[in-house]
């Protein structure tokens, strides 16, 4: 059989084409709808992108600290939470869990050795595990052992680095300070000193504090503090809705304070991300809905052409290979439109990086591959789909 | 190839029609090269054996075999392939592209598998008198002139097995013999058969075996 020398030009004129506009609408709608879907998936790896560190989210949670609001009134109180208070906190519906902030009742010296001469005296504090966002294997510590696992906050860091050039003392990374060997000095009520080596195991943007293990702490309170166990000035609590109306009632009632910045990037970046999800919904319909369109088109085509695609088929003309012929003349077309979408994609997603992050090297000015993978992917369906329809309809004559 | 018809009853004829028939309800074979008339008064299924034999229709108890294999199961490309290159067919309404012309009509056919090359059309054209209608539409050639083309677009491809169903109704003899010609000539450049099916024996038709439907 020598049916494969015929191309769709000699066939072409038995197809009864038709209205125009309908087709043009469905490709004007393919290539909006297909511009849409990247830019916005392109905008979610974005968002994801340039808030990523700085989500205090642990799995749907809100971590917040809480401290009694120190007045001109109640300054010479005790403005620590009692037993009492922390229970109260835990029986409340809108906040899963709570722990008190746990500080040293001895005095604690840090000095970073040689290299760095720096030396300093030193809170610390211990919270349960579960409520640090930053937790690594090796923050253990039990009696005997010589190193003091240290988890710092991001905040700190920042503060040194501020002022570190000033003091002489040289700047440091979040990955170097692991490597910083601290001594850490233990005073005894009588003035004898215990040295522990401390490695700062990881940084926290949770909680602003110089956090060691609570094993450590509850040792070393005992050992060398010389009262009995003191009641936390901080608590932290965990909720799945920071900004629910019962937390906030509650902790105005209370005369509380929460510390709230932290999680204003979380909510910026998930009310960002339903946005950007919500448009992409809507793309994914404008999709659709020219797909749709254009399969209407299609089926008037044909519908249309029917007496003369019978005749062909009745001829001898395979329906396989003329589905074929037909969907392949669209191939080009639905290259151009996911093409052009896709280098409206790129120009945002380059002058978004110029201009609105201002060259800022935290994203690339280039589409990600997952959007390039997608337009792939959208081509690919569009192709297949079309060739399904024109197969279906034609094997239907 | 060979074409067997092993019991065809069309599910829509009358019972006495089919019992005085040497086709329906018997088992016959047609073989390549063979020359056949089947003669058919109005009303016993002539155009439907046609139908069935090309494929087009499947309201029929039996099997019809080409080689091996039932005709009711091919799909619908192995059909087509049949179609373009083992089993050529005039129909009785001719089936044309009404408003293509006739050298575009003939020409579709001889593009999907070419037994000639397209100088050929003119040729065949030229003895059967409609060489000045090839660049007009079909639609308005007259019936006559219609069947020469639907005969003429028929000779374009190769074929073991040629149907005609009442190929030269609307021909006067002279040209009914010029058809008749040109299409035994045809089939014997194959080693094709003819089957032959009309209201009575075509004259010019040098038939080996009349069958009655």
């Amino acid at each position: 059989m020598t049916v494969n020398n015929i191309s769709f030009k000699t066939i072409a004129v038995f197809f009864n084409t038709g209205n125009k506009s309908s087709r043009l609408f469905s490709y004007a709608g393919l290539a909006v709808g297909v511009l849409l879907l990247l830019c916005c998936v392109q905008m979610y790896i974005n968002i994801n992108e340039l808030l990523k560190d700085r989500n205090p989210h642990k799995n749907g949670y809100d971590f917040l600290s809480v401290t009694k609001t120190i007045t001109n009134d109640n300054m010479g109180n005790d403005n620590r939470f009692t037993n009492a208070d922390i229970e109260d906190l835990k029986k409340q519906s809108f906040i899963t869990d709570a722990a008190p902030l746990l500080s040293n009742q001895f005095r604690a010296k840090a000095s970073a050795g040689d290299i760095i001469p720096f030396s300093t005296d030193l809170f610390l504090e211990s919270v349960k595990n579960e409520f640090i966002d930053t937790l690594p294997p090796s923050f253990k510590w039990q009696p005997g052992q010589q190193d003091v696992p240290i988890i710092f906050s991001a905040d700190f860091l920042e503060m040194y680095n501020v002022f570190a050039p000033a003091q002489g003392l040289p700047q440091l990374s979040e990955s170097s300070i692991g490597a910083v060997n601290i001594v850490l000095e233990c005073y005894s009520p009588d003035g004898s000193v215990t040295n522990f080596r401390g490695h700062i195991v990881a940084v926290s943007d949770r909680i602003n504090s110089v956090i060691v293990p609570q094993t450590f702490l509850e040792w070393g309170n005992k050992t060398f503090g010389n009262r009995p166990p003191q009641a936390a000035a901080r608590v932290y609590i965990k909720t799945t809705d920071a900004n629910s109306a019962g937390l906030q009632n509650y902790i105005q009632q209370k005369n509380y304070h929460l510390n709230k910045d932290k999680t204003k990037f979380g909510r910026i970046k998930s009310t960002l991300q339903a946005i950007v999800a919500g448009l992409g919904g809507l793309a994914v319909l404008v999709v659709l809905l020219s797909v749709l369109l254009f399969s209407f088109y299609l089926q008037l085509m044909v519908s249309r052409s029917k007496d003369n695609l019978q005749l062909l088929l009745t001829l001898g003309y395979s329906p396989l290979w003329l589905s074929k012929t037909v969907a392949k003349k669209w191939i080009p077309v639905y290259a151009i439109i996911i093409l052009l979408a896709f280098a409206g994609t790129a120009l945002f997603q380059y002058s978004f990086q110029k201009n609105f992050i201002a060259g800022q090297d935290v994203l690339s000015p280039y589409p990600h591959f997952f959007v390039i993978a997608l337009a792939a992917i959208l081509f690919l369906l569009c192709v297949v789909a079309n060739y399904r329809l024109i197969k279906k309809l034609l094997y239907k004559l | 190839m060979n074409i067997t018809l092993k019991n065809i009853v069309p599910q829509f004829l009358e019972k006495e029609k089919i019992q005085r028939s040497q086709i329906w309800g018997q088992e016959h074979t047609f073989r390549k090269g063979e020359m056949i008339q089947i003669v058919a008064p109005s009303g016993s299924g002539k155009t439907s054996l046609v139908h069935f034999l090309y494929g087009l229709r499947k309201d029929y108890t039996g099997d019809i075999l080409l080689g091996e294999k039932k005709l009711k199961s091919l799909t619908p490309p192995v059909l087509a392939a049949i179609r373009a290159d083992d089993v050529s067919i005039i129909f009785q309404d001719l089936r044309l592209f009404k408003d293509f012309s006739t050298q575009q009509n003939i020409e579709i056919k001889r593009l999907l598998s070419a037994f000639h090359n397209t100088s050929k059309i003119n040729e065949m054209a030229e003895r059967l008198g409609i060489a000045n209608k090839l660049t007009q539409n079909a639609g308005t050639c007259s019936y006559g002139e219609q069947q020469r083309i639907a005969i003429i677009r028929a000779l374009q491809q190769p074929f073991d097995f040629i149907i005609m169903d009442e190929p030269f109704s609307h021909l006067d003899e002279n040209n009914r013999e010029k058809a008749m010609q040109l299409i035994e000539e045809e089939a014997k450049a194959r080693g094709a058969a003819i089957i032959l099916a009309d209201l009575k024996p075509i004259e010019f038709f040098n038939a080996e075996h009349i069958i009655h439907l």
